[in-house]
């Protein structure tokens, strides 16, 4: 049956073969793209949200034939994602921006937008399936192509806001999709990955972009060994996450990572012990869940500590304060405070909470 | 599709179309050769130019060609306030100008230069008492669009060539959407600079002109060859510039028949708009171009009125086209004295000589249909 849906398009080629097959499909389409930061912080960036993606969005729509609007989210996008992922860093975590863009922008300030308009549903590019059942609460699955599969980035998604979904291109593989852009004509077919570029910049790390667009003071400090030895100076504890290697004074042994970062005393600890990366229980906070009634008995399933961790066996159960206890069958490295934690069962999303190591924060 | 957003640009006359393609086809000569070749493009230009300056009732030496309105307005504002003496440094304009003449006048301002923006009252029209205390001897320049382009309220600008021959100064008017719907004669409109687009009334975009009268210092923006008396060097665009006059000629030939008759329909179309749409207002009072109705919908969105209406076939606008991908409200509705909420509920319609009773009807009825579908979504 042909539908009114709005199509969020990056200017990328995955957005662009989703419109394409969504029109296809004979569904009434407008296509939007989303414009998150001024033209001028976007110059000379190749970046998905700059101009060149609003110019080659509606090209594709011209050429696919339906219209392109561009919605202004610049300062919804500061208050809503950029703002939260500063006070991540700055608190010592680690954010995970792209979660929030999904649940509080495209489908937040998107969905609204759309709704304003008439338009029941949202489509994006993302690598995720939705399986209707006829109890009507949709099941969010990994997308076909395990490489590029984005569920991850999608589980913060309530089912009110996944009922209105469209994924188009979850069924297929990236080699599919760059031969449907082909078959279709499309600018975009050959066009680089634009994942995570709506917040890198050539040259500069995010966390030093953020602290820098809010004028925020960076907390240095002092760099200790696991023994407590101190091994140098940092200028701001947001330039480390927990398990990196690069950036690192130089020792006496080659392999260090960071293990622990404190917002308190600013002091960021490093070791050389692999086997001190590793933990095998934290929590999970202000979850998102997607199957039903939480947990109240230990559940396995599998967890994602991050957007490339294969998944790992763990037993889950709800907590009297709504987190989640997670403990993993097999000590996981570098369990980062601040990432989202994705649980599955199979293929199946169901929920994500934000990692916590203490139970109360 | 119907096609309302003539304030935007409009679509080429087909007479204009012929003229152009013949330059093309033709005429490819450089009209500052020597040869042949170069003297037929020369003589195209030069009638354009008689045919640009009768629009207007100006010498054909009074004509300079520039790519369009936005670098008229440019050569206007900065050419006039850079060839001032020291002592003439003020520039005086109005909050409701176009940013072709905003931006120059900002700039002019960082620069130094003492500007005033004029205030304008609750139907978007200059207010005089302002005009009159801005009247200083230290001001080179008042630039005071002759309508505007949002709202199409018709501005004073008689009153600002009083005020500035009072001071001594230089009037520009920016008459972009003015032409071809109001008559326009130099003769008993003594500005000293008038801008000129010829995309607003159906020529070919990238060109534009500005009426220089005689005797009127201005400093050139672009310096290279001797072309158009030195203010605006650079081989003429000859086609566009054919274009242009050839659409020049039209729209005064037209304009009296035409102006009647998009009054009727205007009318018409607000009339049906008022009695079907609750809270439906318009915007700029009377005194306005016979073509533009900006409309306030009260409570619901302008740009989502516009979205909606693109996908059911008809073109509007919300605000000017220039800040398409910008969510400001409308700088114009904001200096009428409106709140942000009711400058973004504003629409504009602007009507053209394509349209056709039949469009009237029709553009009534979609707009009903689009504004009953959003109050649905939002209750």
């Amino acid at each position: 049956m042909s539908e009114r849906i709005a199509i969020a398009m990056s200017g990328g080629v995955d957005s662009s073969v989703a419109a394409a097959l969504l029109k296809q499909e004979g569904h009434s389409l407008i296509g939007v793209t989303l414009k998150l930061q001024e033209c001028h912080d976007a110059h000379g960036s190749r970046s998905c949200c700059g101009v060149d993606g609003i110019t080659r969005a509606r090209e594709v729509a011209g050429l696919l034939g339906f219209p392109h609007y561009v919605l202004d989210c610049v300062k919804d996008f500061a208050d809503l994602v950029l703002a939260p992922a500063w006070r991540e860093y700055a608190g010592g975590r680690t954010p995970s921006p792209c979660l929030l863009c999904n649940e509080r922008v495209k489908f937040g300030i998107l969905l609204a937008w759309a709704e304003g308009l008439g338009i029941p549903r949202v489509a994006t590019g993302h690598y995720a399936r939705l399986e209707r059942s006829d109890a009507g609460r949709p099941a969010l699955l990994r997308g076909r192509d395990g490489a590029k599969d984005q569920s991850y980035f999608l589980a913060g998604l309530s089912p009110a806001q996944l009922e209105r979904a469209l994924f188009p291109v979850g069924h297929l593989c990236k080699p599919e999709v760059r031969a449907l852009a082909r078959q279709h004509s499309l600018p975009s077919a050959e066009t680089p990955e634009s994942q995570d570029a709506c917040l890198v910049e050539p040259g500069q790390s995010f966390a030093e972009m953020l602290r820098k667009r809010f004028d925020a003071p960076a907390r240095s400090g002092q760099i200790v060994d696991e023994d407590g030895h101190l091994v140098g100076q940092h200028d701001g504890i947001h330039v480390f996450t927990i398990g990196q290697r690069k950036g690192l004074p130089a020792g006496a042994t080659a392999r260090r990572w960071v293990r622990s970062i404190s917002k308190e005393s600013g002091q960021v600890t490093i070791t050389s012990r692999a086997d001190e990366l590793v933990g095998s229980e934290f929590f999970a906070k202000q979850v998102n869940w997607l199957d039903g009634e939480l947990p109240v008995q230990a559940r396995p399933c599998s967890v994602q500590i991050r957007y490339r961790h294969p998944s790992a066996p763990a037993t889950i159960v709800a907590e009297p304060d709504g987190s989640l206890r997670v403990t993993l069958q097999t000590p996981v490295k570098a369990i980062t405070p601040g990432q989202a934690a994705v649980f599955y069962d199979g293929d199946r999303t169901l929920g994500r909470g934000w990692i916590t190591l203490g139970q109360h924060v | 599709m119907i096609y309302a957003d003539h304030n935007a640009t409009t679509p080429v006359d087909p007479e204009v179309r012929a003229a152009m393609a013949v330059a093309l086809e033709d005429s490819f000569g450089n009209a500052s050769s020597l040869h042949q070749a170069g003297q037929e493009a020369r003589r195209l230009v030069e009638r354009a130019r008689a045919q640009v300056a009768n629009l207007i009732g100006a010498q054909p030496d009074e004509i300079i060609f520039t790519s369009g309105g936005t670098e008229a307005d440019n050569l206007a504002v900065l050419g006039a306030a850079r060839a001032a003496g020291r002592e003439r440094t003020g520039v005086v304009t109005s909050a409701i100008e176009h940013q072709a003449v905003l931006a120059p006048c900002k700039c002019l301002q960082e620069d130094g230069h003492p500007v005033t923006f004029l205030p304008v009252d609750r139907e978007g029209r200059v207010e005089l008492g302002a005009l009159a205390d801005a009247a200083k001897p230290d001001v080179a320049l008042f630039s005071v669009m002759l309508a505007n382009n949002e709202t199409g309220t018709i501005q004073p600008v008689a009153e600002v060539v009083k005020a500035a021959a009072a001071c001594g100064a230089l009037v520009h008017t920016d008459a972009v959407q003015a032409a071809g719907k109001l008559p326009i004669d130099a003769k008993s409109l003594p500005v000293a600079l008038l801008s000129l687009s010829s995309h607003k009334i159906h020529g070919p975009k990238g060109a534009g002109a500005l009426f220089v009268r005689r005797g009127t210092c201005l400093s050139p923006l672009v310096l290279g060859g001797r072309q158009e008396r030195t203010l605006r060097p650079g081989t003429e665009n000859v086609p566009a510039i054919v274009g242009f006059g050839k659409a020049c000629e039209l729209a005064g030939a037209r304009l009296v028949a035409d102006a009647r008759r998009l009054a009727l329909l205007r009318d018409r179309f607000e009339a049906q708009i008022l009695a079907r749409v609750v809270g439906a207002r318009v915007n700029g009072g009377q005194a306005r171009l016979a073509n533009t109705s900006n409309i306030d919908f009260h409570g619901l969105d302008g740009e989502a009125i516009a979205i909606n209406l693109d996908m059911l076939g008809m073109a509007v606008s919300n605000g000017a086209a220039c800040s398409a991908a910008d969510h400001a409200p409308s700088h114009v509705l904001l200096a009428m004295g409106q709140s942000e909420t009711e400058a973004r509920s504003a629409v504009r319609f602007s009507f053209g000589r394509d349209n056709s009773d039949e469009d009237i009807e029709r553009a009534a009825e979609l707009v009903v249909r689009a504004t009953t579908l959003l109050r649905k979504v939002r209750s």
